[in-house]
């Protein structure tokens, strides 16, 4: 049997503390970043009916943070009765974003082919993020389930940007940069993003420059939508669960430099 | 799945180490599926047999060029394809890049420093002090001694705040997921929360 060590002391506290207030189902109450209330406002002030492309650039292990800020803004965009196009410029978020979006759909009684369609996977996301400008029907000559775009209700009329009202792209990594430099820098199409909390400081600088329209980020960002949509989802649930990771972490930080200090204290005193 | 990954924590373990195998295997056997049927059938080979474009016989020799470098006597060819992905890659994303990644973040950051009612804006200042010291800091050419040394040191201090900001988002984003873990073990496996 390994002798039980510090680190997983450390682990075991974490998992208690999250694990408990996970089952006491509070939730806590917080208010509305400016930038979560900017793209409330976009998708809620279009017209309904208005064609928004969802762009799935995220890979599965970004799941847990994604999940819920990609079903607020969907359920949100749904609720609003705006068409959705659904992509993916990363293969494993291709059957991610269809389940997401089937699921959503369902809930507002939503029908593929009119209500929202889901173009899957495209390879070399410049190539297609440049090709998509041209034409979409060029780019996707087929759906996800292999229909034809002219079969596709929601696609007739639809040809390339300029058909569409924007693009939000989830995305756990840099993906939504190229979405910026060539969707946005070329084609002038408007970029919203949802994205982990990790990616907030590399895209801050495009938000300020306008480059980006806004970002809802991370499982406060969700919980923050959930909040205006009034809908009580996974960013809701799991707030209360990330402060008390944070003053757990913020807890070891100081604890840590207590211990560190008076160590070296001792050793400066001998 | 996720109780074994977890087990890690504890230590390495045979169980981790299959569903880590898993893991990976899984991911990359789906991403080739996806990008068979999504790029070689879609894109290739039904426009190519079924559509009678017979163009793309261009591209998928280059393609196939690119597997020259397995062998040395054959290896020279791959640089071919290499040189048209690098030179149309190149063409396209020069010009993009130098307008949103250089001019429009230059514009950015240059904005006036004294708001239309006569205050000075302190938002605006503090991002222009932030990247003229710490692009100082990379100035290398001379010793960071006399005003380039204070205007380097903080550099520094913008450059940290920055490492911290970004940390301290990327912790947040990893309690997320581990949330997003629990969520599931306490609803959907054990059913203890609704």
């Amino acid at each position: 049997m390994r002798k039980i060590e510090t680190r997983h002391w450390t682990f075991l506290g974490l998992f208690v503390c999250i694990g408990l207030v996970m089952l006491i189902n509070v939730t806590v109450d917080h208010p509305v970043s400016a930038q979560t209330q900017k793209m409330y406002d976009f998708i809620d002030s279009l017209p309904s009916g208005s064609v928004l492309i969802v762009s799935f650039d995220h890979e599965a292990s970004s799941l847990p943070e994604i999940r819920p800020i990609a079903l607020a803004i969907l359920r949100h965009a749904f609720s609003r009765g705006h068409r959705l196009i659904g992509v993916a410029l990363l293969s494993e978020g291709t059957a991610i974003g269809y389940r997401l979006m089937r699921k959503t759909a369902a809930e507002y009684g939503r029908k593929y082919g009119r209500d929202y369609v889901y173009l899957g996977f495209k390879p070399q996301y410049i190539a297609a993020i440049l090709s998509m400008g041209e034409s979409i029907p060029r780019t996707f000559p087929q759906d996800y389930l292999g229909r034809s775009y002219e079969n596709l209700e929601l696609l007739n009329g639809v040809r390339n940007y300029d058909d569409v009202a924007a693009v939000i792209s989830i995305t756990d990594g840099s993906l939504t940069t190229h979405w910026m430099e060539y969707g946005s820098a070329r084609y002038g199409i408007r970029i919203l993003s949802g994205m982990t909390a990790a990616m907030v400081t590399t895209f801050d600088p495009y938000v300020d420059s306008g480059q980006m329209y806004c970002l809802v980020a991370g499982l406060r960002g969700a919980a923050e939508y959930e909040r205006l949509i009034n809908y009580k989802g996974g960013g809701t649930r799991g707030m209360l669960a990330q402060t008390t990771a944070h003053l757990y972490v913020i807890l070891l930080v100081v604890l840590g430099n207590v211990i560190y200090f008076k160590s070296r204290r001792k050793r400066t005193t001998r | 799945m996720t109780l074994a990954i977890f087990s890690f924590l504890y230590r390495d373990n045979p169980i981790y180490k299959m569903a880590e195998s898993l893991l990976i295997g899984v991911s990359i056997g789906y991403t080739l599926v996806i990008v068979w049927s999504s790029t070689l059938m879609d894109l290739l080979f039904k426009p190519f047999f079924c559509n009678e474009q017979y163009g793309l016989a261009l591209p998928f020799i280059l393609g196939l060029l690119m597997f020259g470098r397995f062998l040395p006597r054959t290896s020279s060819f791959s640089r071919i394809p290499i040189a048209v992905m690098i030179g149309s890659g190149a063409g396209v994303a020069i010009p993009v890049m130098l307008e949103a990644r250089t001019l429009k973040q230059i514009s950015a950051t240059v904005t006036p420093l004294i708001t239309e009612s006569g205050f000075p804006d302190l938002s605006a200042i503090v991002v222009i002090v932030g990247v003229l010291t710490t692009l100082s800091y990379f100035y290398f050419s001379r010793e960071h001694k006399g005003s380039l040394g204070i205007s380097a040191k903080v550099g520094t201090y913008f450059l940290m705040i920055f490492f911290g900001a970004t940390f301290g988002y990327t912790v947040m984003s990893r309690m997320s997921t581990f949330i997003g873990r629990m969520e599931f073990l306490l609803t959907e496996f054990l059913h203890l929360t609704g």
